[in-house]
């Protein structure tokens, strides 16, 4: 059973401000949804089994996105770096 | 006709259109790379060929927001590897399309820029999260469209909107450029109105690419060489599990019967089982929200993205961006990811989902040993009314039953229309083994060609 403490919690976790009305909504819909899941309780299996492949490429240098591309989306700038917001 | 009076045909089209299945149109890019056809500048496989492009792939200077606030005026710097592919191959870029937002939905309802509708009656969905390109195509407002697949994303709307549609083999095309969303599992695909259309996009589309380290190195055959290849004595597998409770008879009926057609060109069909797909719904949805909580953890509103006007401290800062730029859904499926990869919980659900991915591919490896093919319903109904499945999310989760298995195990499926109840297109999936593409277009090519399932709307 997951309270609305626990979604509080959750959404700190994650950084994203819930209003009263999304809490209570999600606090319904997670219990009936981790119910849901509780289906996969008692599930073995090794997972050394899983395929995935991971494709390694050379480790040249190339040519990489132009500062100020990499810059264009940026809601702040400043003297060419990402402004963000303080950290104290 | 000429490429630029066909372009101009498609941008009058969708001008028109009720369905809103374009996000954005690049009307002046789509009439000045027609002329460019028409000059002759543009060779390649698709020369002058109009393409739409889900919204989730990068377009290089077209705006790409993913149906998300976050992304509303997001422009791409670069292009996807499949975008690159594409110009490559001299296809005109109509536009982006319409779609669940950041690829979580069913029924292209989520999105920021309002639903999509279904091109056969436009009270319903057209399915999702590829709904626009379905739409699109369907609707003659493009010739062919990308969408992507992590969960059904392609195969959905295709079903719903009565066109073929292919998630392919994990790997077999780049993600480099895709938003992500559940890596693990999603794929670019084709979709497009015949059989023969969809292998030529997708013979575009496929192939290495460095920039993806989950692409793998593996030739691409001439799929469109080979449609009519025989199929004659192949062993084709139905797996009694996806005709479970909730599909509709209509649906089950019409896909016996396309089943029938089969056998009448020589296929044999033989029922089987499958018993760990019932694992799959939960299974598919732990990881998929799992990989979402990672995947956007990058949507700050520092790099990109939607930014509210005042500074607080970092941790206040980040959550009021993200509580205006992400929706209902995405915030849902955040949260829970993030639940079940927390301390205390990741042995609960993510483990237990990983587990449950072990047993399903061992599955679906277990009957390609029997079967070349399997075909089952793409989806258990027809296209819904918009707003049906609003209020319950674990209702419109369960919609997803037939086509998560297929990602989960890493396997390409390719979806056909195989009938109607009503006016409403039905749709049955062909499932393959790994890189074996061709032999689901070869199938479903015949089986086209012997039906008159195509639709025009």
């Amino acid at each position: 059973m997951i309270t609305k403490t626990d979604v509080e919690k959750i959404a700190r976790l994650a950084c994203i401000d819930l209003d009263a009305e999304d809490m209570q909504a999600f606090t319904m819909q997670f219990n009936a949804i981790l119910d849901y899941f509780e289906e996969l309780e008692d599930i073995e299996a090794e997972l050394t089994e899983l395929e995935e492949h991971n494709v390694l490429r050379a480790d040249e240098v190339t040519p990489s996105l132009p500062q100020r591309d990499a810059l264009a989306n940026a809601p702040k700038v400043e003297n060419g770096y990402f402004r963000g917001p303080r950290i104290l | 006709m000429s490429h630029r009076e066909h372009v101009e045909e498609l941008l009058d089209a969708i001008e028109r259109s009720k369905l809103n299945a374009f996000i954005t149109v690049d009307y002046e890019g789509a009439r000045q790379q027609a002329e460019e056809a028409d000059a002759g500048e543009l060779d390649g496989r698709l020369a002058g060929v109009p393409v739409a492009i889900k919204d989730a792939i990068s377009t290089k200077g077209l705006r790409t927001t993913c149906a998300s606030k976050m992304l509303e005026h997001y422009v791409p710097p670069y292009d996807a590897f499949v975008v690159k592919k594409l110009r490559e191959e001299g296809a005109v870029i109509i536009g982006k399309t319409n779609m669940d937002e950041f690829s979580m939905g069913t029924s292209t309802e989520t999105s920021f820029f309002g639903p999509c509708k279904n091109p056969w009656d436009l009270e319903r969905v057209p399915g999702g999260s590829s709904g626009g390109s379905a739409a699109a195509v369907a609707a003659h407002e493009a010739d062919l469209a990308l969408g992507s697949d992590t969960g059904g994303s392609i195969r959905c709307p295709a079903s719903f909107c009565g066109v073929v549609g292919l998630k392919p083999t994990y790997g077999r095309v780049s993600r480099n450029g895709l938003v992500s969303y559940g890596n693990s599992m999603e794929q670019i695909g084709p979709i497009a109105r015949t059989v023969k259309a969809c292998a030529a996009l997708f013979e575009v589309i496929a192939g290495y690419d460095p920039w993806d380290s989950t692409c793998r190195n593996v030739p691409v055959p001439h799929y469109g060489a080979r449609l009519a290849d025989e199929i004659t004595g192949l062993e084709v597998g139905v797996p009694q599990d996806f005709f479970g409770e909730g599909v509709d008879p209509v649906v089950e009926n019409a896909t016996w019967e396309a089943i029938a057609v089969l056998e009448s060109l020589g296929v044999h069909a033989k029922e089987t089982s499958m018993p760990n797909l019932k694992y799959a719904l939960s299974a598919y949805y732990i990881q998929a929200m799992s990989e979402a909580s990672s995947n956007l953890a990058r949507y700050s509103g520092i790099i990109y993205g939607d930014r509210v006007q005042k500074d607080h401290d970092w941790h206040t800062t980040f959550s009021e961006n993200r509580a205006s730029g992400f929706g209902k859904e995405v915030k849902r499926r955040i949260l829970l990811g993030t639940y079940a990869l927390s301390a205390g919980y990741y042995d609960k659900y993510y483990l237990k989902a990983r587990k449950a991915r072990v047993l399903i591919s061992q599955d679906f490896r277990r009957v390609f040993k029997q079967f070349d093919a399997l075909i089952a319903p793409t989806m258990p109904y027809t296209a819904f009314k918009i707003g049906e499945k609003n209020e319950d999310p674990l209702s419109l989760y369960k919609v997803d039953i037939n086509t998560v298995p297929i990602n989960l195990a890493n396997v390409p499926s390719l979806s056909v229309p195989c009938g109607r109840k009503g006016r409403l297109p039905i749709g049955m999936q062909i499932i393959g083994d790994q890189f074996n593409e061709q032999l689901l277009f070869n199938i479903a090519f015949q089986f086209e060609q012997s039906t008159n399932n195509r639709h025009a709307v």
